[in-house]
Formats: C-alpha cells, structure tokens, sequence
C-alpha cells in the first residue's frame, strides 16, 4: 500500500495501478478518451494529462504508475491548461457535423468540448477532408472524418471480442481506420465498437438516424436473447423500441452484449405479427373478441379438462413471475403435473465471452419457480407422447416460440383444446382455439434469472393498454411527458396485452382459485415466501445490477462503477 | 437601494375648480379628434412586416430544389411549445441527413424564434406570413409541403440575420 | 279634451317615440364615431354607407341573443326594471316644447309640445329621480353582488345630484316666476338665455344631469373595471338593450331639459325681426331645438371620451360638498339681485 494524493485528496493504492485507476477508485473524474477500464493502455489521446508536482511535464494519467507520495493534480491550471490544448487539437481537424451525427447528444468529444474545451478555434486552415460513410461491416458504419484515433475500436475487437479485424492505416493527420485486406468487421461483438467510440466516427447501421438521444426514454432491462441476460437499456420514442445499448453489469456483462441480441431480441414487440387483443375461434374461424370473454371461454372450456388430461407449456421467455404463477395454475387449478418448458437450444453458438446455446434468457428462472416436472413421467417428451397417444387432450401454451418445435407442434395437432398465451403469431396461435394476448418482456415488470444465476429486475419500457396504470414505473422522456391527444406525435401504438401471469392469475380466479394478483411485485413477494432460494429478496433490493443467487459470489472486473463515475 | 420619496402634489385654485382643467382636457381632445387617422383598415390594405418581423416559422428551400435541413432535431429539442416533429432519414446528397418528417403544428407554435436562433444550418426562419387561419385542427399542422419557402423569398430575413449575429 | 284631441296627441307621441328611437341609434353611432376620433380611429365603417347602420346590426345581434335570468333573481321585478327606466326616460320627454309658435291645423292650435303642464319643472324633476327605481330594482333582484352594488351606488348618486339639481333649477324659476316650461323658455327671448343669466347655476345643473344620467365621469354604477357592468351585469338580450336604450334616451332627455332651462330652447335670437310666416318660423325653431340639442349630446360624448371616471368618494364630496353649497349660494345671491332690481 501506498499514499498518493490526488486534488488534496490522500488515497491509499497499490504500486501497480496507474493515476487514472486509482484516482476512479476513489470516484475522482479524470477526463479521457482513449483509455477504457476493460481495455488495455494505449495512451494516445492525451487527454488524461495531469500534473504531477516534481516531474517536469504533465503525464498521462492512464499509463503513469502511482509512486509513493506522488502529488497528483488534475484540476491545477497547467493540467487545465494542457487539457485545453489537447482539445484544440483534437477540434483542428474534426468536422462541424453534431448536426449530422448520430452521437450527438452522448457524444463525449461534445461534452467535453463544453467542460474543458476553450469554446474556440485558432486554426483557420482548410480542415483535412476523409472518407464518409463507410461501411466497415454489415452493422457499423465509418466517418472517417470524426475519428480521434484512440484506437479503443482496434482493441475491443483484438483483445476482447479476440476478432482482429481493425487497424490503423496512414500516418500524420491522415491516419484512419481500416479493415485488414479481405476482412470485414462483422464479429458477433461488432457493435460494441460504437458503443465504446468515445465520438461519431463509428455508428449503428440500424439505428442510423431513427432519433435524437434526447428524444428517447431510457429504461434498464434485461436482454432476452439469451440465458447470459445482458443488461441493457431500452431506448423508447414513441411507445417504440429504438435500439438496444448494452449496460454496465460487471456481474453479468461488463460494458458489452453481442450484436444478434442489440439488433433482433426485441423486434417482435413491434413486429407485424404482434397480436392486438385476444381472440376467440367461434364455428372455425378465429375472431377478435374482449378480454373478458376470451378469458371466460377459456376457463369454462378448461374446466372440463381438469386432472392428467390437460397440459401446461410454460415459457423459458416469460419472467420467473409468470412462470410461478403458470405452475400454480396447472398444479392448483388444473390439478394436472403434466407442466414443463421447451428448450431453445442452439447447439454451437456459445463462447467464453458472453454467447450462450441456450438462447432463452430464463429457463433457469422458470425452473425456480416452479416449472419443473415432478418426474420423467410427466416432462415435455411425456406431454408430447400423451398429446400423440390421445391421452392429453387440452394444452395451455404460454411460449411465444413453440412454433420451433416441429414434434411438439405436431403432437399439437392432436389436441381438442388449446390456449395460446403469447404475443406474436404464429403457427400455434393458428391452431389456439383461444388466443390471449400476452405482453413482451419490454412490457412488463418481472425478474429473469440468467444461467449463472444472476437474478436481474425488468422494468416496462414499452406501455400496452395493462400497464398505463403504472406510469410512475415508467421512464418518460420529454415526448411523453407533454404530448396532447392532437399530437400527431403523441399518438402512440399501445397494445391490448397482458402479462401471462397475470393472464393466469385471471384464468385462475374463473376457475374457482382463491388467489390472484394485481401487481407483479405482489407475486415476487409471495415466491420470495415460499421459495427457498429467494428468502429475503424485493425488487427493491435487486438494484440496477441484480442478485446473484447461492453461495457462489462474481468476480468483478473493478472494484468501483465506471459509469457511476462523472464529473 | 436608494429611497425617493415624491412629496404629495398640491393643487392650485384653478385646478382645484376642475372645470377650467376639465376644458383644457376637452381641448386636446377635440384636437385629437381633427388630426390623421391611424387606422390601417386591414384586409384591404395588408401590412408588410420588416425583415425583424418573426411571422411563421418555415424551412428554406436551396435553389437546387433541396432543403437545407438536416434533421439534426435541435429545433425540435428547443421549441418550448413542442411544436416541431422532426423524422430523419439518410439521403444520397452530401449532407447525408434530411427531413423525412418535418411538421410544424402552428396552434402550438408561439413564435418565439428559438428554433431560428438555434438551427446550425440557417435553415428555419421566421417568415413575414402572419396570416394563419384553420378551421380543422390539422389544418394547422404544416408538413414539409407548406413549410418550404425558396431562399430568394426569405432573402430579406436571412439578411437581418446575418447582419445581427 | 276631445277625441281629435286625444289623436293629436297620440300622433305627438308616436312622433316623439320614432325621432327618439331613431336617435338614440345613431347616438350609439356617434358614441363609437367621436370615440374612435378622439383616439385617432376611423370608427365603424363597415355596415352601410360610413357605417351608419351599424347600429342596427348591433340591435339585431342583441335581440337574437339569448335572454338569460339568473335562477336566484326575482323573475318579476328583474323583468320590470329595464321597462321603468326606459318609461321614465321617454315620460320625461313630454313636457318639453320644441318650437313656440302654435300650428292651425283642423280647427284648432297645436302647440309643440306634449303637454304642457304647468308644473313642468316639478314633473321632470319628479321623473328623472323614478328612473333611479330601474336601476336599484334591477341591482337588486339580480342577486349579484355587483349588480347590488351597481344599484345602491346609483340610488346613492341621484339622491346626492338630485339636491344640487334642484337647487340649481331654483335660480331660472325665480327669475321666470313659472313652473311652467313653456313659460320658461318664453322668458329667454333673444340673448337673455339663463346660461347668461344663471351662469353658476347652469354648471351645476349640468354636472348635476351628467351625475343623473349616469354619464362619464359619473358612471360609477356600471363601473366596469370594479362592477363587471354593476347593475346590468345579469342582463342579456332584449332587456339590456332596454338599459342601453333607457341611457341614450335619459342623454336625450338631459339635453333637452339643459337646452329648454338654460339655452333658450326653441329660441332663435331676433328671429321676430325678420317677421317670417308663422310656419317658417316653426320650421325655425324647431330646427333650433334640433341644433341645439344635438350640440348637447355632442358635449356629453365628448366629455365621456375626455375625463375619466371619478373615485366614489371623490363624487360623494364633490355631490355634498362642493355642489350643494355652490347651488344654494346661487339661489340666495339670485334672490338678492332679483330683490336689488326690484
Ligand atoms: S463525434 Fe461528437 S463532436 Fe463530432 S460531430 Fe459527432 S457529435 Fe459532434
Ligand atoms: S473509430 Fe472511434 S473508437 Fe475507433 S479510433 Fe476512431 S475514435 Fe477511436
Ligand atoms: S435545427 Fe435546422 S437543421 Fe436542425 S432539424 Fe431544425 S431546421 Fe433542420
Ligand atoms: S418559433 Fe418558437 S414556438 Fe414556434 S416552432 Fe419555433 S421554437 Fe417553436
């Protein structure tokens, strides 16, 4: 241990951490745009330029060892002073193109620019012209123009992703980014790229120019691509989800999540095949009906189904709340233990860093909460081979991709009744005799468990006409906020869904339960009660980052919270 | 702070009999009522607003048939009134960046000329039309097709603003 | 009193109430014309030629409306109060003569006026205090508070001027020895009008007609920035067209009385001189009357237009303290000379 002093602050820290390190340990904002927590020093932004007493110059904060008694300034007005002069230099040769640049807004050169930066230019050259709009991947797009040259993009894929597909090219004012010959940056951690651009240079290719930052709301969430369960955050405008950007989980994620879940885990909450309200099949031919009379035709048609000849598919996509409840329903008012998930495994995508086969993002939460069959007597290859024999005769389904499983769903086909609780269509809501509609994982309040154990919160990011009544759980932004009903931009989608627990819990209520539940924290409260493995545990109590379940406790990548860090 | 205090005004004789000051008052306006007239009398004689004038606020239409904006949304953002709705998208043109939405909803619109001030491209500004009567709502909401206005038409505007930056 | 008799003055009525009527609208029409001059507007010039019927849209659009009772009024009194003052406005118009001479027509002498009752003086007195009824009634059974306040402000107001009033008339009968207004204009052949001879008692007699007839600056009862309109707050349609008609008519009314006391009424100074037929010479004075009536309202317009509206308090002292003793000062330094030429 060793003592350094940082802005007349002393700290204890180890020899071996450098200025930048120990100085965000101890929650003190060293600016910089090169250096990364997660990623290896290269020191060439400049940036981090502090003041050291004793030494003869300034020195980078991010690869200067911390020595014993060292006098760290980064607020004196030579460190000002230096800083200045980077950003001058950094400005010189960077476009006037915030208008056009998707960054803006969280652009860190623009924040920077307002922090440290004198607010004007001395360089009245011609500014250097470089290439624009380049396609480095099927997903990212380049602006070399706005690229600082941190190298941060060159790293990730190098030493993180361990995909090197990007390096520098030229030298001077003319360095830029390039591709090695014949390759493309198209890794399945491609997009984290932009993420970690502290500038414009690199942008999402799908997202391009769909809507300010500032335009949308912000609503921390679980990934639901698979059963690592990435934290990430929603990015809403207009009651749609925008674009998904992974979020700070040093137990679960770091700072990243891989491309297939930002771009294609949440595009069936505002697909085609979404269903709007529930239906009913009347005389053969399936009709748009209430809630109240689906739900009634569905339990009274289920209650002549009771005992081992009716089934329940629980959903390794819905959360554990949901699934508890799914259990329930068939153990207690369906009396039958014919009750189990499907898998969704994707045999060989999976990775060390955060890719895993199983591409639902809680089969390990349905399991705690009580979807797990009694015996091999009664798990899905038994319900598949009683739908085939006759002997079941009734399915309630709640997993909106059981359409994957060709043998399930020809056993299906078998079946005399079947109630589908799901939110897009597909070739089981064909064959549902009753169809209710259920909410996404972006429309409802609920815990995912991922396969580590990790128990995250999930909040509403998405309002359906069930989950108005909770705006005070909602993130709003200003859009939503004032919007009138004569605003052409006010006038949002809003779907007739419901959660499918709480679409059991009024299934449950017909059929002569005694319980039911309003509020998804209610059911948390009851499965914290009676299920071992969450004694003790709210919501409130799952914070941002979650809850890791058993006595195995994570590893942290660092002792402190990058983002939680600011000046 | 400085304490003034106005002592209390004392009437003289004459003005204490009120009817000569009364008469002085008669006077003036009788005056008053023999002198030019102000009245410009509106739908026939129009009023031409100088360049300062901030009348409807419009987009600028390049000679080349293109706007100028760029959808960057900062109009957008400033308007107190949210009355701009602006949608991006991407375009072959060098700006990269156009308008796919651009509407202006003139009820909620208070002419305060933010979104002017703020644009980086000089591509909305106020206009001298002040003449703006809806008899259906949506009437008042103004797309792209309204709000386009060719720069030579808006010349003395843009001149006023660029000679008080 | 014959039957012919009882047609002829039928005829005078229905005369008077038409030219009234007439007047009143375009009076409304030179309200809003002197108005928008004094504040350098051009003024209503929209509806017929310059805007002269103006007025009459205005009617049209009053009548149309909807008459609205408040639920807590008194139904009947809230209905009588518009048709009392509007009564006592036109009554009042009875007594005055608008041309000396007598016509010969179907046997008989017509004399331009009414009735010639030989307490004129008393009677109009005696109306234009009636006409305070409709305005404290109408307060009154509107149930508002600013109407209430409209009327007691009123009724305060007439018994202050009505004093003044009084005293100030006391110096012309004195001089005049009659009641009888004819008598009275009579008596002001040529220049020997009672403003001339009467100068003090004539400005308290006007300021005294202004106060009564609720006029700029005395028009506290319907004081708008306090009273939100005071007494015909709760009047609508018709019946505040009433009002508004009773006001113009009370300004007519006020002239005319001002005109035949003080400005020689009818008369044309040295008209006599030039020996005219006797038809001429009615033609004459009644034009006279016309003219100077007209002169009248002119004044009263102007003065709303130039002066604004006095403090309440500032209008009870003027009323009690200033008015009254002038007036009866008048009354005793005219006696006094009236004694000393005697
Ligand atoms: S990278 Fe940042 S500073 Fe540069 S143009 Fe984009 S938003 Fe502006
Ligand atoms: S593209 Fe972005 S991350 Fe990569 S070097 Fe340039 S500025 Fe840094
Ligand atoms: S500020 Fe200017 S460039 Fe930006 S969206 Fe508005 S009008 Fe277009
Ligand atoms: S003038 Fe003001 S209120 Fe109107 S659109 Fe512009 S910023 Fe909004």
């Amino acid at each position: 241990m060793i003592t350094i002093t940082i802005d007349g602050k002393e700290i204890q820290t180890e020899p071996s951490k450098t200025i930048i390190e120990a100085a965000f340990e101890h929650g003190i904002y060293v600016p910089h745009f090169c250096w990364h927590p997660a990623l290896s020093i290269s020191g060439n932004c400049r940036m981090c330029l502090v003041e050291v007493e004793k030494m003869p110059k300034q020195v980078i904060a991010c690869s200067t060892r911390c020595m014993d008694g060292m006098v760290v300034h980064v607020n004196s007005e030579k460190a000002v002073q230096a800083r200045e002069a980077v950003m001058e230099f950094i400005l010189i040769n960077h476009p006037l193109d915030c208008p056009i640049c998707d960054e803006a807004g969280e652009c860190k050169l623009q924040d920077y620019a307002y922090h440290y930066s004198v607010g004007e230019s001395r360089f009245d050259e011609e500014k250097g012209l470089k290439r624009k709009r380049v396609a480095l991947g099927p997903r990212v797009l380049f602006d070399a123009e706005r690229c600082i040259s941190c190298s941060r993009c060159i790293r990730f894929c190098e030493d993180l992703a361990g995909y090197p597909e990007l390096t520098f090219v030229e030298r001077g004012d003319h360095v830029t980014i390039e591709t090695f010959p014949g390759r493309q940056l198209e890794n399945p951690y491609s997009m984290n790229v932009i993420d970690i651009c502290p500038v414009g240079a690199l942008t999402s290719r799908d997202f391009r120019f769909k809507a300010r930052a500032w335009d949308m709301s912000e609503t921390p969430g679980v990934c639901p691509g698979c059963a690592r369960g990435c934290s990430m955050d929603m990015w809403v405008r207009q009651n749609e989800i925008l674009r998904l950007t992974p979020r700070e989980n040093q137990e679960v994620n770091n700072f990243w999540m891989c491309d297939r879940g930002r771009l294609e885990s949440f595009r069936h909450v505002h697909e085609e095949t979404r269903i709007e309200q529930p239906m009913l099949r009347k005389d053969g031919v399936q009709l748009a009906v209430g809630w109240d009379e689906a739900l009634a035709a569905a339990a009274s048609e289920l209650r002549s189904w009771k005992g081992d000849t009716v089934a329940v598919i629980a959903s390794p996509y819905d959360t554990c709340e949901d699934n508890f409840l799914a259990a329930r329903f068939a153990r207690e008012i369906l009396t039958t233990q014919f009750l189990d998930i499907l898998p969704h495994v994707e045999a060989g995508d999976q990775d060390e860093f955060l890719l895993r086969e199983d591409k639902t993002p809680n089969s390990a939460g349905a399991r705690i909460a009580g979807v797990t069959p009694v015996d091999d007597a009664h798990n899905l290859d038994s319900i598949v081979e009683g739908l085939q024999s006759g002997k079941i005769k009734a399915v309630v389904v709640s997993d909106v991709r059981a359409h994957e499983h060709a043998g399930f769903m020809q056993a299906l086909g078998k079946a005399q009744f079947v109630v589908a609780i799901v939110s897009n269509a597909s070739a089981l809501t064909e064959r549902a005799d009753v169809v209710l509609s259920a909410s996404t994982f972006a429309e409802k309040l609920g815990t995912f468990l991922n396969f580590e154990g990790q128990l995250q919160l999930l909040r509403p990011a998405v309002n359906t006409t069930e989950n108005e009544r909770w705006m005070g759980a909602f993130a709003m932004s200003r859009l939503d906020k004032f919007a009138s009903e004569f605003d052409r931009w006010g006038r949002m989608k809003r779907y007739d869904a419901r959660s499918a627990g709480r679409v059991f819990s009024l299934l449950a209520q017909l059929m002569g339960g005694k319980w039911g539940y309003d509020h998804p924290e209610d059911i948390f409260e009851e499965m914290a009660k009676r299920i071992e493995a969450l004694h003790g545990l709210t919501y409130e109590g799952l914070g941002r980052w979650g809850v890791r379940l058993g006595s195995e406790q994570p590893g942290h990548l660092l002792p402190y919270k990058y983002s939680d860090v600011r000046p | 702070m400085e304490v003034r205090t106005q002592d209390k005004y004392t009437l003289t004789f004459w003005e204490k009999l009120y009817i000569p000051e009364i008469l002085k008052g008669m006077k003036l306006t009788l005056e008053q009522m023999l002198k030019k007239k102000d009245t410009r009398e509106y739908p026939e004689e129009k009023w031409v607003p100088p360049p300062s004038y901030r009348g409807a606020p419009v987009l600028v239409l390049e000679r080349n048939g293109v706007e100028r904006c760029v959808a960057c949304g900062l109009c957008s953002r400033v308007c107190p009134a949210l009355a701009i709705e602006v949608q991006a998208a991407e375009t072959e043109h060098e700006k990269e960046r156009y308008p796919e939405l651009f509407e202006i909803n003139m009820l909620r619109c208070i002419f305060c000329g933010f979104c002017e001030e703020v644009c980086p491209e000089e591509a909305i500004v106020m206009s001298p039309t002040y003449e703006m009567v809806f008899t259906r709502y949506e009437d008042a909401i103004f797309g792209k097709d309204k709000l386009l206005m060719s720069a030579e038409e808006l010349a003395p505007r843009l001149e006023f603003l660029r000679s008080h930056r | 009193m014959d039957f012919i008799d009882i047609v002829i003055a039928l005829i005078k009525i229905v005369v008077m109430f038409a030219v009234v009527l007439v007047t009143v609208a375009e009076l409304v029409y030179t309200e809003r014309k002197i108005s928008a001059w004094i504040q350098n507007r051009i003024g209503p010039n929209r509806v017929g030629w310059r805007g002269l019927l103006q007025p009459y849209a205005d009617v049209i659009k009053l009548v149309l409306k909807e008459d609205i009772v408040p639920t807590a009024a008194n139904r009947f009194i809230h209905t009588l109060a518009p048709i009392i003052s509007i009564g006592v406005a036109f009554s009042t118009l009875a007594v005055i003569p608008i041309a000396g001479e007598t016509i010969s027509m179907f046997g008989r002498e017509i004399q331009m006026v009414i009735a010639d009752v030989n307490v004129g003086v008393l009677y109009v007195l005696a109306l234009t205090s009636m006409g305070v009824y409709g305005l404290t009634l109408s307060g009154w059974s509107s149930n508002n508070k600013y109407s209430l306040l409209g009327g007691l402000r009123s009724s305060a107001q007439m018994i202050s001027y009505e004093l003044s009033m009084g005293l100030s008339v006391i110096g012309v009968i004195m001089i005049t020895g009659s009641l009888q207004l004819t008598e009275i204009v009579s008596h002001q052949s040529g220049w020997m009008w009672n403003m001339v001879l009467q100068p003090v008692g004539f400005i308290t007699f006007v300021v005294a007609a202004f106060a009564e007839t609720n006029r700029t600056p005395f028009d506290l009862p319907e004081a708008e920035p306090e009273l939100v309109g005071g007494y015909h707050t709760e009047y609508s349609s018709f019946k505040f067209a009433l009002f508004f008609l009773a006001e113009y008519a009370n300004m007519i009314t006020a002239s005319a009385i001002i005109v035949t006391l003080y400005f020689g009424g009818w008369q044309v100074p040295y008209l006599e001189l030039l020996a005219l037929p006797t038809g001429v010479v009615v033609v004459l004075q009644i034009l006279a009357f016309i003219v100077k009536v007209a002169f009248m309202l002119f004044v009263f317009q102007w003065v709303r237009w130039t002066v604004p509206r006095f403090r309440y308090d500032q209008l009870m002292d003027l009323g009690w303290k200033v008015m009254l003793p002038i007036a009866l000062a008048n009354v005793i330094v005219t006696g006094i000379v009236i004694l000393l030429i005697q």
